[in-house]
């Protein structure tokens, strides 16, 4: 137990400490940096809210928050399981000279995302004052993000260790990832949809958030099954990763 | 005390003959049958001990096996057969540099190598300062690691991986760094952990540093160990093959 402890608490500091260096690198430690991270989901919501404003928009309460929300949320997770893709044989040099918990190239994926998410979520609560959304229930952001977070972890942890194995799984979950961003409901709403609301069970950010704007855009208390979900597939994934993770890492640096 | 015993110990990598890692080649190979696999055995049957306070030289031809074993030993690569006993801190040096961040600050590489090397972050802070003066690099912290030249990135890396502390210490061509000056240094400190206890194993095809610092020498050909006991004599039996 004790060493286990320990391997969780080094593989904490070193991603730590690799998401610190490679956010710096990233924006040539300066704060004008992570602006550019803005760029896209900002530049997506305006896009989209001008296409479907008036088409899917109209019978969705708040339909700029909503959106923004969406984008938000899909985009923290997709980053995390993008970047977790290419980790593993993007360390293939240190892989091979140091054992070192790996687990922490993930971590250190998410944690710099996590920095940049913060950027995002100011830029949220200046758009809820500018559509006059009440921004007090963003209280419960951190603990949608924290469930979030974990999901994207342990999908992270899949797709790294996965990508080892198949050198073409960049390509294969590029195709994937849109797939579920059009599956999900980011821009219209499935209400009344059967076909799709069937499909969306299956579909873990549906959960996220839909729970999100329950609770953030609605005041509303989501209904018990949605947390369930969020709950449940957040641990499922953690679970599932750090087995599938644990089970293959030992032939990575055989592999890379 | 015994600081590192190995036993029988075997390792083979399947090698195939084309690269089956994409989906749609894996798919392929369900419906045609298994891509064909031959198993190139690259350790076969290695037994031998290392004492605390012992420095072990492996000598042996490239693609002997030499840094597979160090490489098994730091479990880096899992066992394939037989076992590995160890006893103590770790520290295995493949490739000096590895991991370094050329973009980064002298201060954010000691911080990301020590991490890797599992140092924690207070353990860092604290030997810092000595990190610097052990490589001699007082006047350059400002400067980002692209601008160093090669051998101030060596003596970086080496200063690093000596305060780490290690019980073991796996050396893969590599013993002593930089100019004539700082391979003295960094030779008497990896005496001084010899003297209080630690291991060394090195590999190298520099037979005369092998000659000078080791206490033992294995030679190791085709996976198998050839001949094992003192540097002189395995290293003229050696000679006269190569």
């Amino acid at each position: 137990m004790a060493n286990i402890i320990h391997k969780t608490k080094s593989a904490f500091s070193l991603g730590l400490t690799m998401a610190r260096i490679g956010f710096k690198l990233q924006n040539e430690d300066s704060w004008f940096g992570p602006l550019w991270y803005l760029l896209s989901p900002v530049l997506t919501f305006f896009l989209m809210l001008g296409i479907f404003q008036d088409r899917l928009g109209n019978s969705i309460p708040n339909y700029p928050a909503y959106l923004l929300l969406g984008i938000i949320l899909f985009s923290y997770f997709q980053k995390i399981a993008d970047s977790s893709v290419t980790s593993i044989r993007g360390s293939a040099g240190i892989i091979k000279s140091i054992n070192f918990p790996k687990e922490s190239l993930i971590l250190s994926n998410l944690f710099s995302i996590l920095i940049s998410h913060i950027l995002e979520i100011i830029i949220l609560i200046l758009f809820f004052i500018f559509f006059g959304v009440e921004i007090k229930m963003l209280i419960f952001y951190p603990t949608i993000l924290l469930f979030l977070s974990i999901f994207a972890y342990g999908a992270g942890l899949i797709l790294a260790s996965v990508a080892v194995y198949f050198v073409d799984l960049g390509i294969v979950w590029g195709f994937l990832v849109r797939l579920i961003w059009l599956a999900t409901p980011i821009f219209y709403s499935i209400e009344g949809q059967t076909r799709l609301g069937i499909i969306n069970l299956f579909n873990p950010m549906y959960y996220f958030i839909s729970v999100a704007r329950d609770i953030i855009i609605y005041a509303k208390v989501p209904e018990l099954w949605l947390i369930f979900g969020m709950i449940g597939y957040s641990l499922l994934f953690f679970v599932t990763g750090l087995f599938i993770f644990n089970k293959l890492k030992l032939r990575f640096a055989e592999l890379i | 005390m015994e600081r590192i015993i190995v036993n029988n110990l075997s390792k083979e990598f399947k090698i195939a003959p084309k690269k089956n890692q994409t989906f749609l080649a894996k798919i392929i190979s369900l419906f045609l049958g298994r891509e064909q696999k031959r198993n190139l055995k690259v350790l076969d049957n290695l037994t031998f001990n290392v004492k605390a306070g012992e420095i072990l030289g492996i000598i042996g031809s490239n693609g002997c096996g030499k840094t597979t074993l160090l490489r098994i030993i730091s479990d880096i690569y899992p066992l394939y057969g037989g076992s590995v006993k160890t006893n103590g801190k770790i520290v295995p040096v493949i490739g000096l540099g590895v991991g370094m961040s050329g973009r980064s600050t002298l201060r954010e590489n000691i911080f990301l190598i020590g991490a890797y090397f599992g140092l924690s972050q207070r353990e860092i802070k604290r030997k810092y300062n000595s990190i610097i003066s052990f490589a001699e690099l007082e006047n350059f912290t400002e400067a980002l690691l692209y601008q160093y030249s090669n051998g101030m990135i060596q003596k970086l890396a080496f200063s690093i991986v000596i305060h780490t502390e290690p019980d073991i210490l796996l050396l893969d061509e590599v013993f002593a760094v930089g100019d004539e000056h700082f391979r003295e240094k960094s030779a008497k400190k990896i005496k001084e952990f010899v003297k209080n206890g630690a291991s060394v194993v090195f590999t190298s095809h520099e037979l005369g540093l092998i000659e000078k610092f080791c206490d033992r020498v294995i030679w190791i050909d085709k996976g198998r160990i050839v001949k094992e006991g003192k540097p002189k004599e395995v290293i003229k039996a050696y000679k006269k093959v190569g």
